[in-house]
């Protein structure tokens, strides 16, 4: 089977526990509410609503590495580190949305491969 | 095969995202427990009261409260008091940690979660949770001092007291105050407070082997003095009450502490002696002790104290 690359930017990312039996199927849905959270991310982006921003990164850097996922967990945690500052940088804000953004659509739904 | 088995702990997941509820859920799929799931502090503290679990999993980034706030509001309540919590938390900062387990949390997990290690604490913490239970049901010890409790003072003194008259022995009672426990506890915090009670209890426990020492209650303990008479007992409590004070606390190099005493035995009560007569002399010798200055011994009405000395 052939894989679709899902962005130009970032090369397909696996769950290392894509084989792991207990986790399989909610990888899977991990993938699938991806993109969800990419619009999301997106949307809060446009509308500057930064606390939106700051529960997604939050939530992402918790779970994501849980999933299997670490490089989106770590993109996430620069992200919600970004927003701690007293003063934003909103030039490296967007930065780090767009590698958390790159990142997530790199994320390889298990059964695709 | 039995999956119905009744007697299966319960782990409350207190966890504002749902992501981390699923992998909670796969990654104990496996182990003998019962997993329920809330997702804010409010259901939390509700579900912990209500279902009694052993042991609570708590997300220190819940959106509606803090989560050591919610360690603290469960400290102070009796019903959820013994849980043993574990926190969880994306923050790696030492100080988190610290502060999780000042509040009296018996363990720290990482997210993200390594399997093996989330299973070995989730063990971990039911294993000494089913000991601390099965301590407090049986033995009657207090939790934090690991002296014997209130409940068993009581069954202990009436015994004694009933024993003393048959054997027409001496029975004293030694009742024991922290001074100014409260105001340190306010300037110092409770970790230090519990600490504070921990090392006086220690002071108390280690007396003479037939001496039994109880937490009579918040900052009051109680020795009962089998076949000891007041004169003498009330030497036992003077070297308790020296011992107290000169307690080291290499931290807070400042800071001293110091307990009155109060003191009576069977021939300082009134008409057929009872547990509630003695502790009841005793008390007024530990009031009077308060009240002419703490940090001293006060013998009960029978004797005049320390005019003996010398």
């Amino acid at each position: 089977m052939e894989e679709i690359p899902r962005t130009n930017g970032s090369p397909p990312l696996h769950s290392i526990y894509e084989n792991d039996p207990d986790l399989r199927d909610l990888v899977m849905q991990f993938v699938d509410e991806l993109d969800g959270h990419v619009d999301l991310i997106r949307s809060a982006c446009l509308a500057e609503d930064f606390s939106t921003l700051r529960r997604i990164s939050h939530n992402l850097k918790g779970a994501a590495g849980g999933y299997g996922f670490d490089p989106i967990g770590d993109c996430a945690a620069r992200l919600e580190y970004e927003m701690l500052e007293d003063e934003m940088d909103l030039s490296a804000l967007s930065e780090r949305i767009e590698d958390l953004v790159s990142t997530c659509r790199a994320a390889v739904r298990p059964s695709d491969s | 095969m039995n999956h119905d088995e009744p007697k299966r702990p319960r782990v409350l997941a207190i966890d504002d995202s749902d992501l981390v509820h699923r992998l909670l859920r796969a990654r104990l799929r496996h182990e003998r427990i019962d997993l329920h799931s809330v997702h804010n502090a409010g259901d939390g503290i509700r579900m912990a009261r209500n279902l009694r679990p052993e042991v609570i999993l708590l997300d220190i980034d819940l959106e509606d409260l803090d989560g050591f706030e919610v360690l603290a509001r469960l400290k102070a309540d009796p019903l959820t008091r013994d849980i043993a919590v574990i926190f969880v938390s994306a923050s790696n900062e030492t100080m988190d940690r610290v502060r999780g387990l000042d509040l009296g949390a018996v363990d720290f997990i990482g997210k993200p979660f390594d399997v093996g290690e989330l299973k070995a604490r989730v063990r971990s913490a039911l294993r000494m949770q089913r000991l601390v239970r099965m301590l407090a049901q049986r033995a009657q010890l207090d939790g934090l001092t690991g002296l014997w409790n209130r409940a068993y003072l009581d069954d202990r003194l009436a015994a004694e007291v009933a024993s003393s008259i048959r054997y027409r022995k001496p029975l004293s009672l030694i009742l024991c105050d922290l001074d100014r426990f409260k105001s340190l506890n306010d300037a110092h915090g409770h970790p230090f407070g519990d600490e504070v009670l921990e090392r006086a209890a220690a002071v108390l426990g280690a007396g003479r082997s037939p001496d039994v020492a109880c937490r009579y209650g918040g900052e009051e303990f109680a020795l009962i003095a089998p076949g000891t008479d007041l004169e003498e007992t009330m030497l036992v409590a003077e070297r308790h009450r020296a011992r107290i004070s000169e307690i080291d606390w290499p931290d807070r190099p400042e800071i001293r502490i110091s307990a009155s005493f109060g003191v009576a035995d069977l021939g300082c009560v009134q008409g057929d002696p009872t547990p509630e007569k003695l502790i009841a002399a005793a008390d007024r010798a530990l009031y009077r002790a308060k009240e002419s200055g703490r940090d001293r011994v006060v013998g009960s009405d029978r004797v005049d104290w320390p005019r003996i000395a010398g």
